[in-house]
């Protein structure tokens, strides 16, 4: 009988063949398992541009992941990359708000020092400008910190649609899935998060 | 199913993202593999159907099991059978204690016994009582 490996310790009481229910979750493990590995590095990034903070990112994902394990594996797999980037957006959107209230709160308390989060104390802003001597790799990564800044600039519906479509490659209706909106508003997000972007980074790029 | 963005600057964009998801470090892909785990975990006890989880509790089940079967073995040896069984409703304990009281002059206890047919006989009918004559 195959076996998934991080479920062993559970599964060894078991010399004989599994009944079918189990048989069943296993199959659908493996079949979530797989969406997972394929999707959790995009997801991390895309989490990372939104929030900025590498630990931030990883809970909002770890949280989706198990959310998304536990309430939503068992519907068919063709719905998972829609819910799953609800889940994250929500979560997102969530810290965010918790970050905001956070920030409200210091500044009444006396004595308070401006809020780490806060865009003017972005380290990134501090990048120098590209030199001609910069090597490709060097630039590129340069590129992409702009274009995160921008994209943290954005309002959160554009860059959620931009993100979607762009970078996860989500097309207009599994984007409105994921948004919990209309494909109407998808592309008029998009739109105006791509006239935005071009005019920030297009001189640039 | 997926829309390639259609222009550079979208390309460009998504190029970009992609180094970035590719350039992520192993810590991190360590890290991201460890969040999968758990949660696959979380998903796999939770759909596990009930009778089957009782196999992460194998441990307690055994302890248990050898409590139940201690007391079982205790009740049902014939030191047990006879508390319940004697019919003059001495218990086994002070059966042993008369046994054990015997004057030391008049010899070994077990010797005595082994002589005492009567006793025999009369335990005898005390472990088996037969229906009444």
């Amino acid at each position: 009988m195959a076996r998934f490996d991080t479920l062993n310790h559970a599964w060894m009481v078991w010399d004989g063949p599994a009944p079918a229910p189990e048989e069943a979750v296993l199959e659908y493990t493996r079949e979530l398992e797989q969406f997972l590995a394929d999707i959790e590095r995009r997801a991390f990034r895309m989490a990372q541009v939104a929030l900025r903070d590498p630990d931030d990112a990883l809970d909002v994902v770890q949280d989706t992941m198990l959310k998304l394990a536990r309430n939503y594996a068992s519907r068919p797999s063709a719905e998972w990359r829609p819910l799953f980037y609800r889940i994250l957006e929500n979560g997102i959107r969530d810290l965010q708000r918790r970050r905001s209230v956070r920030k409200r709160f210091m500044t009444w308390l006396p004595g308070a020092k401006e809020d780490p989060d806060n865009e003017a104390q972005d380290p990134l802003d501090n990048v120098a400008d590209a030199a001609p001597a910069i090597p490709e790799v060097l630039m590129q990564g340069q590129a992409m910190q702009q274009l995160e800044m921008s994209l943290r600039a954005l309002p959160a519906r554009q860059r959620e649609a931009f993100m979607l479509r762009n970078f996860e490659g989500l097309d207009v209706a599994e984007t409105a899935a994921a948004m919990g909106c209309s494909e109407g508003s998808v592309k008029t997000h998009y739109s105006r998060a791509v006239h935005t972007l071009r005019e920030q980074l297009g001189e640039v790029w | 199913m997926n829309e390639q963005p259609g222009n550079s600057f979208e390309e460009r964009a998504q190029a970009l993202f992609r180094d970035s998801v590719e350039g992520l470090d192993f810590a991190m892909r360590s890290r991201l593999t460890q969040a999968r785990n758990a949660a696959l975990e979380a998903a796999v006890a939770r759909r596990r159907p009930r009778f089957l989880r009782i196999g992460v509790l194998t441990p307690a089940a055994g302890v248990t099991a050898a409590a139940v079967l201690g007391a079982f073995l205790w009740l049902g040896s014939p030191l047990g059978q006879h508390a319940v069984t004697v019919a003059d409703g001495q218990s086994n304990l002070e059966v042993l204690d008369l046994v054990a009281s015997v004057d030391e002059g008049s010899g070994d206890a077990m010797d005595m016994l082994q002589d005492d047919i009567e006793f025999y006989d009369w335990a005898d009918k005390a472990a088996n009582p037969g229906p009444a004559a």
